[in-house]
């Protein structure tokens, strides 16, 4: 009976104590951004799914990443833009993750004319050395090259099967980054946010879409295509200015 | 948010003074219970701050287990003490032996009666860094609860917990240990949590980093000989190449301060012809996919030339066995990580990758006393 009234008794205070801080009216909403891989047509499935390739070969991923800067929602009347985070790393790298991760942020209520973010490390960040970021940060050593090269903005790690035999023992890598690829992507929709009944916001990004626009493909068969890293930036540039462009924004 | 606090604080203290002390645990073939004591003696751990050189990355601290003087100490005891093993005859430093950066010198681990176990002896410095779960096959999440095995395993120390707390209990010394630890006042609530988050915190403090390799790029203090200067520059770092050449790209995941990344992957040690052929399943053991097995968490590779034999289950004996395997790149395993590609390697190469690697060693870290035996 004694530990009953123990149990009450906090319980009691914490309904009195909630009840001064609470705000009438509610003026942030909880805003869920869902990012999802594909590839192609098909949600993007690491490992478990074999890809067609547009000049014939097989691919199974290994891994999909990028880094956003300064995601940020963009106010209808024009206001000063509303900034979600700094620095986010969307990675794609195990057979038991589905192709959808969602992060969860708190956001003023009202009118928006649409979303923005930068692909990549801005520079700011760009400049900062690994240690500064704990083991388990965003930035830590891992997607870090050198101190001359800086942050891996982008990754797309594969195994192909050249020969149509099955085997998928051609590795392909591309690790694309620096300053002067970092891209700001503006995407103009309005919505509307008041804490119930939000709209989902969906960034779709295609791997496929980096490698191939439907008239230009990359070639991964030239072997001098097959690895992109650090000082080879020039090879990948274009399926870097293609991930760039094929971002899109899903508003439910 | 304050006020909620001290509620939350004063419920948790009537809810604990009200409990009763634990029952005393049965056990037919144990020595017979001693009586619940009363411990006395100080019983206010001070606070320990974990510091790491600032060219390392913060370290990920244990909320569930924060570091005191007292903790750490007693699990440095705990470590070194054979009374945790079976007829009290096996400690957690028979295998990790501290002039070998923590580990035994054998390619699988040898517990009680020599038993061998399936896997390498880990190296247990800069655990603090880890955020990706304990051993090669990231099995355990949390670093107190990985102690809690290696005590049961019947490969290692082969004892049953109930046993070991009776000799803790039973002790003249630890008891006392156990209250300026954790505060407890009878014997009866030392437990197996506070012995294995006494041993984590013990564990925690091992950092390495102070090697030949930090000395040069992190305290100016030395310099690479020029063998070790190729080795660091033009390949284990390596990236930028002339477009279409091989290299060995180590950076990709051993990269610096920390020299493994901790994730899981398929370096290529084996030609299975399914992936269901693993005869370790590594990760895919954990996580239940088979796209996982063959996949090891990558390891760092600080202190690699006192810690061979070398991978998980020590099949190279030396550093130059390694360098072969990752020049021979793989063999076209669907889920090997496409960053080993093989490369060529001539001699003064393979000695300048060699000395860049020997380069790692910190020699203060097997000498350092804080992580020696406090029984000798
Ligand atoms: C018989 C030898 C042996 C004994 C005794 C032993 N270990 Fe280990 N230890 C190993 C092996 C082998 C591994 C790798 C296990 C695996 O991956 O399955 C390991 C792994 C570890 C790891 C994981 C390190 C990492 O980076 O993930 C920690 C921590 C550890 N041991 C601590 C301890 C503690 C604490 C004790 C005593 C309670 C202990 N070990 C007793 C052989 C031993
Ligand atoms: C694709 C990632 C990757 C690359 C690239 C890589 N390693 Fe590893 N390394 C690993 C993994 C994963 C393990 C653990 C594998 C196992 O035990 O099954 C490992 C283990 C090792 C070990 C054994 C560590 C120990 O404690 O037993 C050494 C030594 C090593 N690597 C050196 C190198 C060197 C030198 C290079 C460059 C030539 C290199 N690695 C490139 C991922 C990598």
């Amino acid at each position: 009976m004694k530990s009953y009234f123990y149990f009450l008794l906090p319980l009691l205070l914490l309904i009195v104590s909630c009840e001064d801080d609470d705000d009438p009216v509610s003026t942030e909403a909880e805003l869920s951004i869902a990012f999802r891989g594909e590839f192609g047509e098909d949600d993007l499935a690491i490992q478990s799914a074999t890809y067609d390739y547009p000049t014939g070969e097989q691919l199974k991923v290994l891994l999909f990443q990028y880094y956003l800067s300064d995601l940020e929602l963009l106010p209808a009347d024009g206001g000063d833009a509303v900034r979600l985070s700094d620095i986010e790393l969307i990675r794609w790298m195990s057979a038991t993750e589905g192709p959808v991760a969602t992060k969860t942020y708190t956001v003023p209520t009202g009118d928006y004319q649409g979303i923005r973010f930068g692909l990549g490390v801005k520079p700011e960040l760009n400049a900062q050395d690994p240690n500064n970021s704990p083991a388990d940060g965003t930035l830590n050593e891992n997607e870090f090259w050198n101190a001359s090269a800086r942050y891996v903005f982008a990754k797309i790690e594969a195994n192909a099967d050249m020969e149509g035999d099955g085997v998928f023992d051609t590795p392909l890598t591309y690790h694309m980054g620096s300053d002067a690829l970092y891209t700001t992507i503006t995407f103009t929709q309005d919505f509307s946010l008041d804490g119930s009944n939000d709209p989902q916001l969906t960034i779709i990004s295609d791997v496929l879409a980096a490698l191939s626009d439907g008239n230009n493909t990359f070639d991964i068969s030239d072997a001098d295509q097959q690895r992109v890293h650090g000082g080879n930036q020039a090879i990948a540039s274009d399926i870097w200015n293609r991930l760039a462009n094929q971002f899109e924004l899903e508003v439910r | 948010m304050q006020r909620i606090l001290v509620v939350l604080a004063l419920a948790i203290l009537f809810f604990s003074a009200s409990c009763e002390p634990d029952p005393p645990i049965s056990c037919d073939t144990c020595p017979e219970e001693p009586v619940d004591r009363a411990i006395s003696g100080p019983s206010t751990p001070l606070d320990y701050s974990l510091e790491v050189p600032d060219y390392l990355p913060a370290p990920i601290l244990d909320e569930a287990n924060p570091l005191t003087v007292e903790g750490i100490e007693l699990g440095r005891r705990l470590f070194y003490d054979k009374i945790m093993g079976r007829d009290s005859a096996f400690a957690c430093a028979d295998c990790h032996q501290q002039d070998k950066a923590f580990t035994d010198g054998r390619a699988l681990a040898a517990g009680i009666d020599g038993r061998l176990g399936t896997r390498s002896t880990m190296s247990i410095v800069n655990l603090a860094f880890n955020p990706n779960g304990f051993h090669w096959d990231g099995a355990f999440g949390k670093l107190w609860e990985q102690a809690i095995h290696p005590v049961e395993n019947m490969l290692e120390m082969d004892e049953d917990w109930e046993n070991v707390l009776i000799r803790l209990r039973r002790s003249d010394d630890y008891p006392e240990r156990f209250r300026a630890a954790f505060g407890i006042s009878r014997t009866s609530e030392i437990t197996q949590e506070l012995a294995v988050k006494a041993i984590a915190q013990f564990e925690m403090t091992i950092i390495s980093a102070d090697s030949h390799f930090d000395r040069v790029v992190y305290q100016n203090s030395e310099f690479f000989t020029e063998e070790e200067q190729l080795g660091a520059d033009s390949l284990f770092f390596v990236e930028d190449v002339p477009v279409g050449t091989l290299h060995p790209g180590c950076g990709h995941c051993h990269n610096a301060p920390s020299f493994g990344d901790n994730r899981f992957k398929n370096n290529g040690l084996d030609a299975v012809s399914s992936l269901d052929d693993f005869s370790d399943k590594g990760l895919g053991e954990v996580s239940g996919s088979r796209f996982d097995n063959g996949k090891f968490r990558t390891p760092t590779l600080r202190n690699i030339a006192l810690t061979a034999p070398y991978m998980h289950d020590g099949r190279f004996a030396t550093l130059e066995e390694v360098l072969d395997h990752y020049a021979a790149g793989g063999h076209g395993v669907e889920n090997e990580d496409p960053n080993i590609t093989g490369f060529s390697l001539n001699d003064r190469q393979k000695a300048a990758l060699l000395a860049f690697l020997k380069s790692l060693t910190d020699e203060s870290l097997i000498e350092d006393s804080r992580f020696s035996s406090p029984f000798e």
